[in-house]
């Protein structure tokens, strides 16, 4: 293995680890630094790549440790701890401030689910969440993995992590109960 | 009667913290039993709940942005120039 199969998997590959890595960070620059380093870090280790997996198999893997780290850089950055956002939602009981209990939805989970306009609102309160916790819900879809894997992967406490979903989902909540329009 | 029941059930800011940490983690015997009972007497919390589990399946399919058609040439050109 050489540096000539590098260049050749540069030119097959680079189009879909370039669409995937869009995916998952939506920045087209970064997408493409991420890319390139990939590409960088497999030039490096080329000798330990012993042709177990597919080429393209190998480069992805290395590609998801890019964006995985790229995630994990941002989580890192500290974060507001106080509980404002909890006590928005709850009084000091913590029972439900009354203009913030969740009402009934009237609606089929599975309808909802491939709802175009539901997931539309989705997409946009998602947006909304403070970039923390938007990292935070995004990573768990990146990874496709349990939140114990992910504590793991981010180097953070499972309270840490669950809390913030915690947050994160009465937010979402909130944003899809006054935008979605149901009629 | 209800002031025994609140000491002994969880608040509503307890139980939805259990709802999540149920999809991500595991909880434990008490905690199982504890959301039960809270869930059975808490409509906003069951609402919580079941939407809770609408937004966690709902987001894979979310489409987060179109991928935009890009020349990447200059991107391979300079990638193949820095490996070599």
């Amino acid at each position: 293995m050489g540096n000539n199969n590098l260049t050749e998997w540069v030119n097959k590959y680079t189009d879909d680890m370039y669409s995937w890595a869009f995916f998952k960070v939506s920045d087209s620059e970064l997408a493409k630094d991420l890319v390139q380093d990939t590409f960088l870090a497999a030039a490096e280790k080329i000798s330990s790549f012993k042709g177990k997996s597919s080429p393209k198999t190998w480069l992805f893997s290395i590609l998801n440790f890019k964006i995985i780290d790229h995630y994990r850089a941002k989580v890192k950055k500290p974060y507001n701890t106080d509980n404002d956002s909890i006590s928005t939602f709850f009084d000091e009981n913590g029972e439900w401030r009354h203009d913030k209990r969740p009402q009934d939805w009237h609606e089929n989970n599975t309808n909802l689910m491939d709802d175009e306009d539901f997931q539309l609102v989705l997409k946009k309160c998602l947006d909304l969440l403070p970039s923390n916790w938007n990292t935070c819900v995004k990573l768990k879809y990146l990874l496709g993995k349990s939140g114990a894997e992910i504590c793991e992967q981010m180097e953070i406490s499972k309270n840490n992590y669950w809390q913030m979903i915690h947050r994160a989902k009465l937010s979402l909540r909130e944003c899809i109960e006054s935008k979605w329009n149901r009629d | 009667m209800k002031k025994i029941m609140k000491k002994i059930m969880l608040s509503c800011d307890k139980a939805t913290e259990l709802i999540e940490k149920k999809i991500h983690f595991k909880l434990s015997l008490k905690e199982k039993v504890q959301l039960a009972m809270h869930l059975a007497f808490c409509k906003p919390c069951s609402n919580y709940k079941k939407q809770s589990y609408i937004i966690e399946k709902t987001v894979p399919n979310i489409k987060f942005k179109e991928i935009p058609k890009e020349d990447l040439k200059p991107l391979k050109e300079e990638i193949i120039k820095k490996i070599s």
